[in-house]
């Protein structure tokens, strides 16, 4: 996950990396793709049917001779110490294979990594949190494992709990950690050039304070593993974006050398970041079934999720922009507080990339402030930090607009950067999508006209929105090491260790492949994500899976392309410069009657293979990659009951090339209905009055948006600005940046209906109402 | 998960009432909700009886008066589908239609609907509460945004239930068996405050069941409509909801019920609001003035103040649809 500076001087280091090693198989040679056959097609994924049908085995489906089930003991208080903990009858009820407590071998493995060192461990008798794990039990049925948690009989000492940012800085508050204050570290400064100077120099100002909720992942599959030991080798099915960073932490938290940790994640039911590295549950498991001698399976609960494995942290955000009266912005001062919970200094990981990299701008000031509270600690959450950033940023540049009489995307096209000036190197953007998002937008949504439609009367009201975005990764990185096979039957395979984390990897793996080869999709099989089987790569996140893997995979196959051309060549005696490959075929470009099929190919039968490997080549020196977005909504709000329906909604994308135009839409709508969800019904709510817990722990009380709810058919504008230097499959990522604009441009639209801005998320009806009874300023929130 | 009980099936209403006359036995008839509160130990239960094998508690049959006789056991999606509801009592049908989702209006039944517990995410959420004979209602110093407006005193829930609403507009009469025999009860007094009865929604004594809902036969001019606002427009519960059935005759009010879901621990009927269309006409000013006027009196809370306008917006698109 790209969403700190340290991972991003990294991913330079990388870079340099892999140039200075002499990889034989790089991509250096290869030109990036123009124009492409296969690639860029609408095709289903091809593991669709499994998946639909039930034949798809998630880790979640595996069952194993002799496996146990888990269920996890936690803290039912924002804020206890464990006084005493008695499992002695929990441990002889039937079926119970295996308990852990704190006092067992195992559970103190440091926990959490802090400033200075973990802060907690696997089972920690200080719980800071409403769903820290304290005691584990493996029985044969999963029912006896919960009967059997529940016959636990635990002492709390209650102690006091602040889940609240303002009562966690108060004076008196009670520590989280035990520092001097609940503030993770000092606040931290970014920024260039000279603000104040910048404010002077503006003909404009406005100033506005904004918040967000905290978001919760909600995978459809939940968070959990199957475990299995085989002698002194630990086999884990565990649903994951990464099975690498997985066999990391399983190694580090149980002292196992990396080659005695196998990790398995073929599929996995959506993760969103959550799931980027196993949890304290595959830990957990992999001890009970150490101390029973049988696997184990444990996944989480529900409720559990919704409490302890992640989120995207509340924040709240303060921005004043400052412009010369033709748009142009002078100044930028950003400040924003946000928490990653107990264990997390990461409430606002992210959140200042969109003020420092967004806009054109000259003087910018960034400042962040972390605070520790106990709640469940934050993971990365699709594009980490820069929805809300957006949130607050781009209702401010819509005040703005407002407040110089222009039109939104007048006064976004007016500050286009085309170097990244969040970056120390001001590195040039490769490509930069982001004018041609705004404009091809605007004229496919019907912007200028959608935006000058008088406002009906009536308790219904109607209006139009713009938001932009840009995601601070999204150009991939090396490593990562694919093979590609082509055997006897003229069939392929590809080899690659990410994971398909419901993107459709597979299926574009497939296509690029079957683009180079000629091999169709179909006949080409994948085999990924084991730690055994597969190479080294990061986990799927930080949306680099594409640019990471698209040109690897590209690499290889082309290897084996070269392979198979040498031989035919030898075959057909002619020179390998004069053959083309297609549909199964290679045959002489200037006499197609000459071809060879390739599953009738003699050699290729003998030799029973082709392998080629394709290593992920550095990035170009230099240059940063990033995606971009624009985001138009029309909403319609009813004044009566505070309700907001999203009519239309149009999202412009430069992510590069596209490889699967299907998967493309899919994770574009994907990412409007989360973003959706963060602007109008999703927010963590926390029992601030009492005991800590997440109230709101439950899939009805926590508002997802339900088919019903989510956009009906968004328009969806694929920009490609055909970027040969990003890499060679001139390709971006689009997870993430396809949510980072989308509850700022809901938001923003519906401040065009109301005339009255709601500033913090989620707009419930509730903070409708509440903004519509208020007194009646424009542009509620924001001074100028 | 949750703590073993023991399942029987009931054949007939006085086989259940009999196994009902057991310590913690408890009806199941879709169980959608039931399921829920063991889960979340809301209660507990030795042994869970289903209903759904008795005969005599479903189906939906036209009475000799014209009105119409609802089977405890009838699942949602029966009476949205069913002709003469949605003819003549078209606020039951839209109040059925707008509960949970497809999957739970399959399941879940009219009786169960009336008698599920409440939502209130303390009660639920393993807070030992006042509801459950605790001592404190939690959402007093708690966030109280889903809470009530109107008759809350020491339990401040809502009742969750869309079709305790409509039905409380369409004065529909409860059929109660039990140990002591059967008795009908008007729905308006089936459904209790909590300063009554702070541990029970309504009159059911132990082991006595719904067995079913009687509508009266639709006057001449009678028009009826529900309205609910929820955060989503599927599986979600009302955030505010008005039940209106309104008759009128050569242009003018002469009966009128209005009644607020998601405002009280009851369905909340706003009489004087009701009195003051009596001999009018549904025209604009008017529909306003008895928007306003089923509002008074509420008293909101610290995180619901917002649901005194959201309740009138409501009953103002209710009435707005009728006149
Ligand atoms: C996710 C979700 C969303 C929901 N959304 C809504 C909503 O939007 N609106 C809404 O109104 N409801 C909603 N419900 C609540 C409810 O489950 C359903 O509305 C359903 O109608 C309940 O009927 P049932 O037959 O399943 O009840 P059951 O679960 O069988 O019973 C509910 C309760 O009533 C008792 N009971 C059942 N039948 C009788 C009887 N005949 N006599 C006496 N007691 C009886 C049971 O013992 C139990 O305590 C929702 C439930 C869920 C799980």
């Amino acid at each position: 996950m790209i969403c700190n500076d340290v991972a991003l001087e990294g991913v330079e280091l990388e870079a340099a990396l892999a140039e200075a090693l002499n990889t034989p198989t790089g991509t250096a040679d290869i030109p990036a793709w123009t124009d492409t056959k296969v690639v860029g097609q609408r095709l289903p994924k091809i593991d669709a049917y499994e998946r639909v049908s039930g034949t798809a085995v998630y880790p979640s489906d595996i069952t194993l001779p002799g496996m146990l089930h888990a269920a996890v003991l936690r803290c039912p208080h924002g804020h206890a110490r464990v006084k005493k903990l008695d499992a002695s009858r929990a441990a002889k009820m039937p079926g119970v294979r295996a308990v852990l407590t704190p006092e067992s071998p195992g559970a103190d493995i440091p926990w959490y990594p802090g400033e200075k060192g973990y802060v907690s461990r696997l089972l920690d008798t200080h719980c800071r949190f409403a769903g820290d794990e304290i005691a584990a039990v493996a029985a044969d049925t999963p029912y006896q494992a919960f009967d059997a948690v529940r016959a636990i009989v635990v002492e709390y000492e209650v102690l006091p709990n602040v889940v609240g940012l303002d009562a966690a800085l108060a004076p008196n508050a009670p520590a989280v950690l035990d520092g001097p204050t609940n503030r993770a570290g000092d606040p931290r400064a970014q920024g260039r050039g000279d603000v104040a100077a910048g404010f002077a120099a503006a003909e404009v100002t406005v100033e506005g304070t904004y918040s967000t909720g905290t978001q919760l992942h909600v995978p459809i599959e939940l968070h959990g593993a199957v475990v299995r030991w085989d002698g002194p080798k630990l086999v884990a099915w565990d649903s994951l974006q990464g099975v690498f960073p997985a066999q990391n932490t399983y190694a580090r938290a149980l002292a196992l050398p990396l080659s005695n940790v196998r990790v398995i994640g073929h599929y996995m039911g959506g993760g969103f970041g959550s799931k980027l590295d196993t949890g304290k549950y595959g830990v957990i498991a992999a001890l009970l079934a150490k101390q029973a001698a049988r696997p184990v399976r444990l996944f989480m609960t529900r409720e559990d999720t919704m409490r302890a494995i992640g989120n995207r942290p509340a924040v709240r955000m303060t921005v004043k922009l400052g412009a010369k009266k033709d748009g142009t912005l002078t100044a930028i001062d950003f400040s924003c507080t946000g928490s990653g919970g107990a264990y997390s200094a990461g409430g606002t990981g992210g959140v200042n990339w969109l003020p420092l990299d967004l806009y054109r701008c000259p003087n910018v000031n960034t400042v962040s402030t972390n605070v520790y509270i106990h709640a469940g600690p934050e993971r990365p959450f699709r594009g980490p930090g820069h929805p809300q950033g957006a949130w607050a940023l781009e209702q401010a540049m819509d005040t703005l607009a407002a407040k110089l009489g222009m039109d939104p995307v007048a006064l976004r096209l007016k500050n286009v950067p085309d170097i990244s000036q969040g970056r120390q190197d001001q590195a040039r953007y490769t490509s930069t999508g982001l004018a041609t998002c705004l404009t091809e937008g605007a004229k496919t949504f019907g912007w200028t006209e959608a935006r000058a439609r008088v406002p009906q009367a009536g308790p219904v009201r109607r209006g139009v929105g713009v938001a932009a975005g840009m995601w601070r990764g999204g150009g991939g990185s090396p490593p990562a090491t694919i093979i590609v096979r082509l055997v006897a039957d003229g069939t392929a395979s590809v080899n690659m260790g990410a994971s398909d984390i419901g993107n459709g990897t597979k299926t574009w793996a497939a296509m690029i492949v079957a683009e180079e080869l000629g091999v169709p999709v179909d006949r080409i099989g994948i085999e990924h994500a084991d730690t055994a089987t597969t190479q080294y790569t990061g986990a799927s996140g930080g949306s680099k899976t594409v640019p990471t893997e698209a040109p690897a995979i590209r690499a290889a196959a082309i290897e084996v392309k070269r392979q198979l051309l040498a031989l035919a060549a030898a075959d057909l005696k002619v020179d390998a410069t004069a053959l083309s490959i297609a549909d199964g075929a290679v045959f002489v470009t200037a006499d197609p009657s000459k071809r060879i099929v390739i599953r009738q190919f003699r050699p290729l039968a003998q030799r029973g293979v082709l392998v080629g490997v394709g290593v992920r080549g550095p990035d170009t020196h230099g240059m940063a990659v990033n995606p971009w977005g624009v985001h138009f909504a029309e909403v319609e709000v009813d004044t009566r009951t505070g309700l907001v329906r999203i009519q239309r909604y149009l999202a412009a994308q430069d992510s590069g090339k596209v490889m699967n135009r299907l998967t493309y839409d899919n994770q574009v709508i994907g990412a409007i209905t989360m973003g959706q969800g963060l602007a109008l019904t999703e927010d963590r709510i926390m029992d601030a009055a009492h005991t800590g817990r997440v109230l709101n722990a439950n899939m009805h009380d926590y508002k997802v948006p339900t088919a019903l709810d989510a956009v009906v058919a968004p328009v969806i504008v694929a920009v490609d600005p055909k970027d040969t230097t990003c890499n060679i499959a001139a390709t971006k990522g689009l997870g993430e940046p396809a949510t980072i604009p989308a509850a700022a441009a809901i938001a923003n639209a519906v401040a065009h209906a109301l005339g009255v801005r709601v500033v913090d998320a989620p707009i419930s009806p509730q903070r409708v109402l509440d903004a519509l009874a208020a007194p009646r300023t424009p542009a509620k929130g924001v001074r100028s | 998960m949750i703590p073993p009980f023991a399942y029987v099936r009931a054949r007939s209403i006085d086989e259940a009432v009999a196994l009902l006359a057991r310590p913690e036995s408890r009806p199941a008839a879709g169980a959608t909700d039931l399921i829920g509160c063991l889960r979340d130990e809301v209660f507990t239960a030795k042994a869970v009886v289903s209903l759904g094998g008795i005969e005599a508690m479903t189906g939906i049959a036209e009475t000799a008066d014209g009105g119409l006789r609802i089977g405890a056991l009838t699942s949602l999606t029966t009476i949205v589908k069913h002709a003469l509801v949605a003819g003549r009592y078209p606020a039951l049908a839209q109040a059925a239609a707008s509960v949970a989702s497809p999957q739970l209006r399959n399941q879940g039944t009219l009786g169960g609907n009336l008698c599920q517990r409440p939502r209130c995410w303390f009660f639920r959420g393993g807070y030992d509460c006042a509801r459950k004979a605790g001592d404190t209602c939690y959402a007093m110093q708690g966030d109280n945004r889903y809470h009530c407006v109107f008759g809350g005193s020491t339990c401040l829930i809502v009742h969750p239930s869309d079709t305790a609403t409509a039905l409380t507009a369409l004065d529909a009469i409860v059929s109660i068996a039990g140990p002591k025999g059967t008795r009908s009860v008007p729905i308006q007094q089936f459904f209790v405050l909590p300063e009554k009865d702070m541990t029970h929604e309504n009159v059911l004594a132990p082991g006595e069941l719904v067995t079913t809902i009687s509508l009266p036969a639709p006057r001449a001019g009678l028009v009826s409509v529900y309205r609910k606002a929820r955060a989503r427009a599927s599986w979600d519960f009302a955030l505010a909801a008005c039940a209106a059935a309104i008759t009128i005759e050569q242009g003018k009010v002469t009966a009128a019920r209005i009644v607020l879901g998601a405002a009280a621990p009851i369905p909340w009927r706003v009489e004087g609001a009701e009195r003051m269309l009596i001999g009018r006409r549904l025209d604009e000013p008017t529909r306003a003035r008895v928007a306003a006027a089923a509002l008074n009196g509420a008293t909101p809370l610290e995180h619901n103040a917002y649901k005194v306008a959201m309740l009138r917006g409501v009953v103002s698109e209710a009435l707005g649809s009728i006149g």
